[in-house]
């Protein structure tokens, strides 16, 4: 049997296929705001990539921001739950995830079962998202996943402490041109980042283990700054953080397809 | 001190090198003989330094002809040249002070930065209002707005734009309102509409703030938003006032002026 996921997300969509509770192929691309072109854009790229069609696939849920404009999606789930299964499904001792997305952050606790139990989400802010982290990255005059790798030289990182991302974002263009090292600033970004994101995980509670999904988890700056924060290893998964809400879609339509073969 | 040469002859000048732009005013003892405004991305120093020369060359004027500079604004410390650095607020209160003395309530809205205060009736500022923490409601957030339309930032408030149907922008937040935008470009909105909705947005965010001092009229509104007409028109229905003749000065170069003024002020006191 043969499903699927698919995550659209409000900065990229992403897709993946299992059979049989494995992983067959992924996708991602990045999408802003035209969800049916995007979701349809990269399960197309992957159907190809694996040589499949879209009848091959018995089920398929979607998930993200733009789930509901997703055309060939039998069924959506919450971001929320999607990344909460996902994580458990990769990593089955977790109990807290740090999904940080494109717009939005969430901290996630699930059960045993890798069900949702409790949850914070930001809803007025969006500092220290992806977004934010792309803003703040242009105006170090870097690519988004350089800030990471660059961080990791650093020797005196900047302290940004204006809470807000677009005020931040000026205050690294003033840093650039006072000549300050762009380790250190790197630094600095990824330092403001984790502390946006450390005050929603915190305001949840941590329960180990605990993993980071979403975009953001990939920059090793930020993972780092966490780990430190809270003084535990994060767990790594053996896949890319960044898919695990289309994996989790992907396990949820694996249950759906089970049970409706049944 | 300077002999031999009348104070009519003197020339002061003030700049307000903010975050985004950088302005000039270079006046004499009486008149103003240049106002300058120029918008930057790169180095903050050398867009001071450019601006001042522009005003200069406007002007007819030379840089060794200035008597005094005042600098002011957010990278008041990196304007060449500068006499003195003063803050932004008695900079305004300076300027305004001059343009109109029937105000009594100034609201300052840049590039990334809000203030208001107000002036009692003896002239004196008695109550200020100041926000850093977000910069929701700010020129910056028009800026990412006409980033996204692929529109200059100046056409985001052409007085002629008029909306039957403001587009509803709920977030308050510059980079979740950014992707509201861009659905409600995806949805088919035009951009008179979406235009409304940001000056909407905009005003919205500014009255919230104004509420923390008293709004005693006449208000005065300046600051590089205030070039927005639908931002002030929006305003002014939403604060129920018109706002206070600024003489043709623009709103952008308020600070500039003050700043210029102060110069004056300085070295007419130490004579």
């Amino acid at each position: 049997m043969i499903v699927a996921g698919c995550d659209v997300g409000a900065l990229t969509a992403k897709a993946v296929v299992m059979k049989e509770h494995t992983l067959l192929g992924s996708e991602l691309i990045r999408s802003r705001a035209q969800s049916v072109q995007s979701a349809t854009q990269v399960m197309t790229l992957l159907l190809n990539k694996l040589r499949l069609s879209f009848d091959d696939i018995d089920y398929c849920v979607s998930t993200g921001y733009g789930r509901v404009m997703v055309p060939f999606a039998d069924e959506n789930v919450s971001e929320i739950s999607c990344h909460g299964r996902g994580a458990k499904w990769l990593v089955p001792t977790i109990k807290t995830i740090i999904d940080v997305g494109g717009q939005d952050i969430k901290a996630i606790y699930v059960d045993a079962k890798g069900f949702v139990k409790d949850f914070r989400m930001s809803t007025k802010c969006a500092a220290g998202t992806g977004r934010a982290l792309e803003l703040m990255a242009e105006s170090l005059g870097v690519k988004v996943d350089e800030v990471g790798p660059l961080s990791l030289n650093a020797s005196d990182p900047v302290i940004f402490q204006q809470p807000c991302c677009i005020l931040t974002e000026i205050e690294i263009r003033h840093e650039v041109f006072k000549g300050r090292d762009s380790a250190d600033i790197a630094a600095g970004i990824n330092d403001y980042i984790a502390r946006r994101i450390l005050n929603m995980a915190r305001n949840l509670g941590i329960r180990k283990d605990v993993g980071m999904t979403g975009g953001i988890a990939k920059n090793m700056g930020v993972v780092k700054c966490i780990e430190r924060a809270l003084g535990i290893d994060l767990v790594e998964f053996p896949e890319d953080p960044q898919l695990i809400g289309a994996i989790g879609a992907a396990v949820f339509a694996a249950d759906k397809a089970a049970k409706l073969t049944q | 001190m300077k002999y031999g040469k009348g104070w009519r002859d003197r020339i002061y000048a003030g700049c307000d090198l903010g975050i985004v732009s950088a302005k000039v005013a270079i006046i004499d003892n009486g008149n103003v003989l240049a106002l300058e405004v120029l918008p930057y991305k790169g180095h903050p120093g050398r867009a001071a330094f450019e601006v001042m020369e522009r005003a200069l060359a406007k002007a007819g004027l030379y840089r060794e002809q200035i008597e005094y500079c005042v600098a002011t604004g957010f990278g008041k410390k990196a304007v060449p040249h500068a006499d003195e650095v003063l803050g932004d607020l008695i900079c305004h209160h300076r300027a305004v002070r001059e343009i109109n003395a029937h105000v009594r309530t100034v609201i300052d809205v840049g590039g990334q930065s809000f203030a208001a205060f107000n002036i009692a009736n003896n002239g004196l500022v008695s109550e200020t209002a100041v926000t850093d923490k977000c910069a929701a409601g700010t020129g910056r957030f028009i800026e990412i707005m006409a980033d996204v339309l692929e529109i200059p930032v100046e056409e985001m408030g052409r007085p002629s734009f008029v909306s039957a149907n403001p587009a509803a922008i709920t977030s308050q937040c510059v980079i979740l309102a950014e992707s509201e935008v861009i659905s409600l470009i995806n949805d088919g909105y035009n951009r008179f509409d979406i235009c409304a909705g940001v000056a909407a947005s905009v005003s919205g965010r500014i009255v919230s703030l104004v509420r923390r001092v008293d709004v005693n009229e006449e208000v005065a509104f300046i600051g590089g938003v205030a070039k927005n007409a639908l931002v002030v028109r929006d305003l002014e229905r939403k604060l129920g006032l018109k706002f206070a003749n600024l003489a043709g000065i623009d709103p952008q170069v308020v600070g500039a002026l003050g700043a210029a003024l102060v110069a004056r002020d300085e070295r007419r006191g130490s004579k």
